[in-house]
């Protein structure tokens, strides 16, 4: 009783205001048939109206005005008009039709209007109609404004039974969809009629501009009111096959606060009864192809979650810590990654990531929401392009190996329901080149490594360099450098031995004598040479006093090898010898057997002894 | 004339792969080069030798490294 009361001193007080200034029609436009809709079964009000516009006058008409009370403006969050596709018909994704904020001449104060640009104008006689969504947050009022645990939720919802427009009103009717519960009290005027839980007002027929009726409705409603105050949602992009999103929330219960104590113990035997308006949970849609999906707020992961999802879209169903009721809070974080080629793509040059603009939370209302695009390094020439107007602004990030920090476009808006959870684009130019920055900057890194080993054995970072012990280290290194030439020249010679052998198959199998002499006299050449090296080398070793250990090794390492030396070229005359004279196989055999034992012999103790002389 | 979409240059489905493939090259030569430090006496070490090996060593761990870190979920 109390409450229509105040609402209806408050609106006469604006209904007195207006027909003061009323002021006659304007253009010849006149409204002949008017349908809303007002739907309040969520937290969110929507308000679908479908006016038939008509144009009296000779003049063509080509917009048509809106209006709201300044009250209701403040909650609107989204105003779209669109072409009225008739009852069966397909809904079709068709342009909706411009809509701007105008302030024209002698109008009444305390009201907002909107002009709604049409396709073509209308010429005198014609007649149009079209759909218009009106989406107000925040416009349903708690009332009882403090509740306890036990209580039922009540809220307050306020409009006028009549059209307020700056046009006349032929036929107009207003229906007002309830959520299936308790209605408390709603105004009854003429043409009132109630169905379960939906009111009928009307229809009314021949109304004057600037007509307006207050009812108030006065119901139950258990839906969730989720509000988030602040929502952070980060998309940073990375062009190596990943499109990260990382949302922030603050949320809160924005319906009647919760008043008195809370028992756990009634809420969990009796949910319905004592908690019927707190919400335990959130829905949230995700595109398909969704991967590593993490839900956890400031002490940790939140484990409360459910993920299901199929070829068309992913559903994400999170539990805070505890449910929520009237004026508690929660901040958690959700994450996700999608696949680059989802929403990256390419044209003329330019590439833009095509992603939603809100929350994928089902009927969250948002205040403040923030979006950031993070653009990998190396991105130029940004630009937006988002369906509805917001504020923007750039930023810098650093983020995993990056030099100067990745752009990041920020875009804010407040006042967010989920109709505003459309496509938008940013467009930006990057060269292919640019990717290879950073494994270059890897590469870069090991390198450097690289060189700083290759320094630290090059530099001689000995403090004095007259000490015994440097000096003897000196020497050291110089009789290495000596044994390791010594080795090479051994190793040669031993190749050479190894040809030789070879020739001699050779000859077996093709009986090719001058090629085995032919290769007789290289290797002997080539023997020679290599024993004059080999008589620097000793002579440089005989003369250095650090090398006086492992001399006597080397020199029997020399003299051994000579031996094995004659003892090959011997065998290798006496099989040219056999062959040339055609003795027999067998006989050239026994000759050369024991020849043979004496050399595999020696040439297993050159090797043993160049193993040796390698450890030291 | 419609949007291509851009995909990374390299298929998703390789990273695993191929960052095992490439450290392991990577230190291999690593290995080798060490093993060239160790094993020359000063003079008969060559400069461009241990350079050219440090360098196609560095390449490999580079490229090894970025797919691993690619591979982990570290999309740098």
């Amino acid at each position: 009783m109390g409450v229509r009361r105040k609402m209806a001193l408050r609106f006469d007080l604006i209904i007195f205001t207006i027909l003061l200034f009323a002021s006659p029609v304007l253009s010849d436009l006149i409204l002949s048939k008017v349908d809303r809709r007002i739907d309040l079964t969520s937290q969110i009000v929507r308000i679908t109206s479908t006016l038939k516009v008509e144009n009296e006058g000779s003049e063509p008409v080509s917009e048509v005005l809106l209006a709201f009370p300044d009250l209701q403006v403040k909650d609107l969050a989204l105003l779209k008009a669109s072409p009225h596709e008739g009852k069966g018909k397909v809904k079709s994704l068709s342009a909706s039709l411009p809509v701007e904020n105008v302030k024209p001449n002698g109008m009444p104060a305390a009201l907002t209007f909107y002009a709604v640009k049409l396709p073509k104008a209308l010429g005198k006689g014609d007649s149009y109609t079209f759909d218009v969504l009106a989406v107000f947050a925040h416009a349903l009022r708690p009332f009882p404004e403090k509740i306890t645990q036990a209580d039922i939720q009540l809220v307050v919802f306020q409009e006028s039974a009549f059209y307020l427009t700056p046009y006349v009103v032929k036929v107009q009717s207003l229906s007002v969809k309830l959520p299936e519960s308790r209605i408390e009290s709603y105004t009854k005027l003429e043409n009132t009629k109630i169905h379960g839980s939906e009111i009928k007002y009307g229809p009314y027929e021949n109304l004057p501009s600037f007509s307006y009726s207050p009812i108030v409705v006065h119901f139950e409603s258990n839906q969730p009111f989720a509000v988030a105050q602040e929502v952070v949602r980060e998309i940073e992009i990375s062009h190596w096959g990943n499109v990260q999103v990382t949302e922030h929330y603050k949320l809160v219960h924005g319906g009647a606060q919760n008043k008195g104590e809370f028992s756990r113990l009634d809420y969990q035997a009796r949910p319905t009864i004592r908690g019927a308006s707190a919400f335990k949970y959130l829905i949230a849609k995700m595109p398909p192809r969704v991967h590593s999906v993490y839900y956890r707020d400031e002490i940790g992961n939140i484990s409360t979650s459910n993920l299901w999802g199929d070829s068309k879209k992913t559903e994400l169903l999170i539990e805070p810590r505890y449910p929520l009721f009237g004026g508690w809070r929660t901040a958690f974080t959700i994450g996700y990654g999608l696949p680059l080629k989802d929403f990256l793509f390419e044209l003329e040059g330019n590439r833009f990531l095509n992603i939603t603009f809100g929350s994928p939370m089902n009927e969250l209302v948002i205040d403040n929401l923030i979006v950031k695009v993070v653009l990998p390094e190396g991105s130029g020439d940004i630009s937006v392009s988002a369906p509805f107007p917001v504020n923007q602004w750039e930023e810098t990030k650093l983020s995993h190996l990056d030099l100067t920090g990745r752009p990041v476009v920020v875009l804010q808006k407040t006042n967010v329901v989920p109709e505003h959870n459309q496509f938008f684009q940013v467009y930006y130019k990057f060269s292919k080149l640019s990717m290879l920055r950073e494994p270059f900057m890897l590469i870069f890194g090991f390198f450097s490594l690289f060189v700083a080993g290759i320094v630290y054995m090059h530099v001689d970072m000995s403090i004095s360099k007259s000490s015994a012990a440097y000096l003897a280290r000196l020497q050291w290194d110089e009789v290495q450098a000596a044994i390791q030439q010594v080795e090479n020249v051994i190793n040669r010679c031993l190749t050479t031995h190894d040809k030789l052998e070879a020739s001699l198959r050779d000859l077996s199998r093709t009986g090719d004598v001058q090629a085995c002499k032919a290769a007789r006299k290289a290797a002997d050449g080539l023997l020679k040479e290599l024993s004059k090296e080999l008589k620097l080398v000793l002579s440089f070793l005989q003369s250095s006093s650090a090398a006086s250990q492992i001399l006597p090794k080397v020199e029997e390492l020399v003299a051994k090898e000579k031996d094995l030396q004659e003892k090959v070229m011997a065998k290798h005359s006496t099989v040219v010898d056999c062959y040339e004279k055609k003795t027999g196989i067998r006989d050239s055999e026994n000759r050369v057997a024991a020849q043979q034992q004496k050399i595999t012999a020696l040439r297993q103790e050159v090797e043993n002894l160049l193993e040796l002389i390698d450890e030291i | 004339m419609a949007p291509k979409p851009i995909t990374s240059p390299v298929p998703d489905a390789w990273y695993p792969t191929l960052s095992v493939f490439m450290l392991a090259i990577g230190l291999f030569v690593t290995a080798s080069f060490f093993i060239y430090e160790a094993t020359s006496s000063r003079q008969n070490r060559s400069l461009g030798k241990e350079l050219i090996t440090g360098a196609v060593a560095s390449v490999f761990l580079g490229f090894g490294s970025l797919f691993l870190l690619l591979a982990s979920g570290v999309y740098v």
